[in-house]
């Protein structure tokens, strides 16, 4: 499902057109164009929030947040880890056990990048109490050896749609030992991300060929390239973590600044064009139909 | 829309459907009378309790009454019915030009995937080999298969027969096909392709296409080899061709010193060649557009023909960036366009 | 909570012999599936990938006739509370065997020899009727993939509360009821899968399999109908390929 066979001459056409000193991809996409998305969000009643996104290869994600009660450890003295720990990243890749090596890297950064980006002060109920939030992602169907970007922009969106109930009870809970009590109305529901100062971070996979970079590698692409880099975009900045990974088996040629810098570059400039595309899907409800 | 990125929604052309409407829909169809003459039968239909029919695909009998089994449309060809269903894998026929890929070297034969239900085989005799369409295959042949046709390479043959459950036969004996190289490939639903003479077509901008009749579709750099004798050299050939490309002249004399009994087996291994010709810029930007239209009017549902993918190439050129045909959007107007011309040619 | 008012209502406000609403699509994975249908009975949604039929690992081979696989993916978030099953959850493997065991009935699989038709079954959300729904996009997928099938099957559950027969239940009458779930060949009477997980009364259970069987009649009638209409579109472009000659 994930692995392309291409013919040597496949290759080495698609090879040669990547990296000539004026590249063309074999969609004819600018090296910092994305293939055309269908996403939509909040489909999922059961859950916080929810989003689908496909590619135009099909390839699909779908992404939940769901948020739990939870009681915090009081004599725990890490604080910080326990505020971390209200996030929980769980992956299903279609075709991939979840407890494969692929799956578990890619839960691990994202779950790292999310924890500094998400507003944990807002799960926090009361003293005792706190909103564990469960992000559960799916993948459909996939062509890609390392789907990073797709589940990014998933998660994204359901981050950015998740509301929590609005809390009512007002007892301190210090002296008073009491479970918190929301409100039924759905309307009075505060959004996560609503007046944070926060964004969800985007992860973006960069196809580095010769001394060319290219967003949003399709398969074939990928498996051509010799190197991959993945960087974090949130709130306008580039931030950790950065790293290489490998798109093709042939990955052996090392990476060099210039080619992160000009992938650093790239990100920043179309980073506020992802997230404002993706916010416009987020805040227009017209159409609650998944497929 | 930018340049960048663009999200749609999921289209929903029918967002009332509800159950009532469906009602409505059902009423409807049945009252009005079939616009195209092309009803749609479906799974456990009944289509006729007169024994005179034959019983082809997409059907069963059962109790003296022939049903559908798929949905799909009636087929009445002399006493053969059969239901040809909406949508399902590529279905060989003797005979057909077909697109494929190597997915296993085994003693004597490969197998190809052509999208149909199996995998098809060729078998080592039903390829030519170098050194000659008329000699003797020999055991040191059965041992290098791979380095003729390997996992992974693409070649176009033809359907040579079909066996019993349905797979095919393929074969590689015509200079037309074999190995496929300088290009690109393309994938379609099988049911867009229309059964032509040829599909093998030569596009404006020195393009050649190969539109396989199970969907697969292989856009190269024309080569203009066939109409030359094969025995001569390849090098003579290189030169006239890279006149495309302005710097992409790859003649080098050197190479040229091929004593003449050994030219023959030296040409032929080329036809197994994994090596490009020198492709330009400008042909590779042709090929990517070429895609592209493609893959517009196979959004659009629209059969593909050579006409059809010319008359989306011009209607394409509007948009100077070929990868905006991307956009759904474009891809419908271009899907339009080529409609429209038709229909202004009558 | 009463599940069945003096009044005659359910608790979402149907009556007894009422469905909930069902919303299907066919073809809605175009390019990575041959066959893909998405399938809606109140909130329980379910999405179903086919690929096939197409060449099998050895092992897979059968001469005679086509395999079938059918995989269940039940989703953590699909339930209220978040639940993620593990890889060998004997209650998935059980449902599988059942609609993998319907299916081989159903699907002309003599048709297709050294073959395999893989199907895979993401459920999205659950609001009970989980098998029925199930059967109901793999029949669906089955179709759109243009597979040679006997006839449709469609399904749905039924219950018994105090005396009174229910139709389609949601989950929190199948948590309280005991139930049925059946499915039904076409038009006919015939049942080609029927899981009881609790006991029914025995004087009730020709009236419920008789109610539930007129559900799955209206169900089968609403999946026709939006095959017929993806048909017509489909034909009407087949029209423009073949009516016009170069």
């Amino acid at each position: 499902m994930f692995k392309i066979a291409l013919s040597p001459a496949e290759r080495s056409y698609l090879h040669e057109s990547l990296s000539c000193s004026s590249p063309i991809r074999p969609d004819a996409r600018l090296y910092k164009q994305f293939r055309p998305l269908e996403a939509t969000c909040s489909f999922l009643p059961g859950s916080n929030g929810s989003a689908r996104i496909r590619m135009a290869d099909g390839a699909e994600c779908l992404a939940s947040v769901k948020a739990k009660v939870v009681s915090l450890q009081l004599n725990n003295a890490d604080a910080t880890q326990q505020l971390q720990n209200l996030i929980e990243v769980d992956l299903d890749i279609n075709g991939i056990r979840d407890d494969s090596n692929l799956s578990s890297t890619i839960a691990s950064s994202l779950k790292g990048s999310l924890v500094k980006h998400v507003p944990l002060d807002k799960l926090r109920l009361t003293h005792r109490y706190a909103f564990k939030l469960f992000i559960d992602i799916v993948v459909l169907s996939h062509s890609s050896v390392y789907p990073l970007t797709l589940l990014s922009l998933a998660t994204y969106m359901a981050l950015k749609s998740t509301k929590l109930p609005l809390l009512t009870s007002t007892v301190d809970d210090r002296e008073i030992e009491e479970q918190p009590m929301f409100s039924d109305d759905w309307e009075s529901s505060i959004a996560l991300f609503g007046d944070s100062s926060l964004s969800p971070p985007l992860l973006f996979v960069v196809a580095v060929v010769n001394d060319n970079i290219f967003i949003d590698p399709s398969p074939e692409e990928e498996s051509v390239s010799e190197n991959g880099i993945c960087l974090t975009y949130a709130n306008g900045k580039i931030i950790s973590p950065l790293q290489t990974i490998s798109l093709s088996p042939k990955d052996n040629t090392g990476i060099n600044a210039a080619q992160i810098l000009k992938a650093h570059a790239l990100v920043k400039e179309i980073g506020p064009l992802v997230t404002k595309s993706l916010d416009e899907i987020v805040s227009d409800d017209s159409v609650k139909t998944i497929f | 829309m930018t340049e960048i990125i663009s999200i749609r929604k999921p289209l929903n052309p029918d967002a009332d459907s509800d159950v009532e409407s469906s009602d409505e829909e059902m009423l409807e169809a049945s009252l009005a009378p079939k616009n195209n003459n092309q009803s749609i039968v479906t799974p456990g239909e009944l289509i006729t309790e007169d024994p005179i029919w034959m019983r082809g695909h997409g059907t069963y009998y059962l109790d003296e009454r022939t049903y559908s089994s798929v949905a799909g449309t009636i087929s009445k060809v002399n006493k053969l019915l059969s239901v040809l269903p909406l949508r399902g894998r590529y279905q060989p026929e003797t005979g057909d030009h077909v697109v494929g890929r190597i997915t296993e070297v085994g003693p004597k034969r490969w197998k190809v995937d052509i999208g149909a239900r199996q995998d098809a085989v060729l078998m080592l005799g039903s390829v030519n080999l170098p050194g000659g369409v008329l000699r003797r295959k020999s055991e040191s042949d059965e041992l290098q298969m791979r380095n003729f046709l390997k996992e992974g390479d693409l070649l176009n043959a033809e359907v040579q027969s079909i066996f019993q459950d349905g797979s095919a036969s393929l074969h590689t004996r015509s200079l037309k096909y074999g190995k496929l190289r300088n290009g690109y490939f393309v994938k379609v639903p099988s049911s867009l392709i229309i059964r032509q003479k040829n599909h093998l077509h030569e596009l404006p901008g020195s393009i050649t296409i190969i539109i396989g009749v199970n969907g697969y579709i292989w856009i190269s750099k024309t080569l203009y080899q066939k109409s030359l004798s094969s025995t001569t050299g390849n090098n003579a050939l290189d030169s006239t061709v890279s006149s495309a490309g302005a710097k992409g002249n790859s003649y080098t004399p050197g190479q040229g010193s091929v004593s003449i009994t050994r030219l023959e087996e030296e040409s032929s291994w080329e036809i197994y060649s994994d090596k490009n010709e020198p492709i330009s810029v400008a042909t590779k930007d042709t090929i990517a557009r070429y895609a592209n239209c493609v893959k517009a009017l196979a959004k659009c549902d629209i059969g593909i023909t050579e006409t059809r993918i010319v008359a989306a190439y011009e209607a394409s050129m509007v948009y100077e960036n070929a990868g905006l045909l991307l956009d759904e959007e474009t891809m419908r107007s271009i899907g339009e366009d080529v409609l429209n011309r038709e229909r202004m040619r009558g | 909570m009463e599940l069945y008012s003096p009044e005659g209502l359910r608790v979402d406000g149907r009556r007894w012999n009422e469905l909930r609403r069902f919303y299907c699509r066919i073809n809605t994975h175009p390019i990575v599936a041959d066959g893909s249908a998405y399938v809606e009975a109140g909130n329980t949604k379910i999405v179903c990938l086919l690929n096939g039929p197409h060449e099998p690992t050895r092992s897979q081979m059968n001469t005679q006739r086509g395999s079938l696989d059918i995989k269940l993916h039940v989703s953590p978030f699909s339930t209220t509370e978040r639940r993620k099953s593990t890889r060998n959850d004997r209650r998935i493997q059980e449902l599988s065997t059942i609609l993998k065991n319907t299916f081989e009935q159903v699907v002309i699989l003599k048709n297709y020899p050294r073959t395999i038709i893989e199907v895979d079954v993401r459920v999205l959300a659950q609001d009970g009727g989980l098998l029925a729904s199930c059967c109901n996009a793999i029949t669906l997928a089955l179709v759109d993939a243009g597979i040679a099938l006997y006839d449709y099957v469609s399904a749905v559950s039924a219950g018994v509360f105090d005396n009174q027969i229910l139709l389609d239940l949601n989950r929190l009458e199948e948590q309280d009821l005991s139930s049925v779930t059946i499915g039904v060949v076409g038009k006919t009477k015939k049942l080609s899968l029927v899981l009881s997980e609790t006991r029914l009364p025995q004087d009730r259970l020709a009236k419920v399999f008789e109610v539930a069987v007129n559900g799955c009649h209206q169900l089968k009638e609403q999946m026709d109908a939006q095959v017929a209409k993806k048909g017509r579109e489909k034909a009407i472009t087949e029209g423009l390929k073949t009516n016009w000659v170069p």
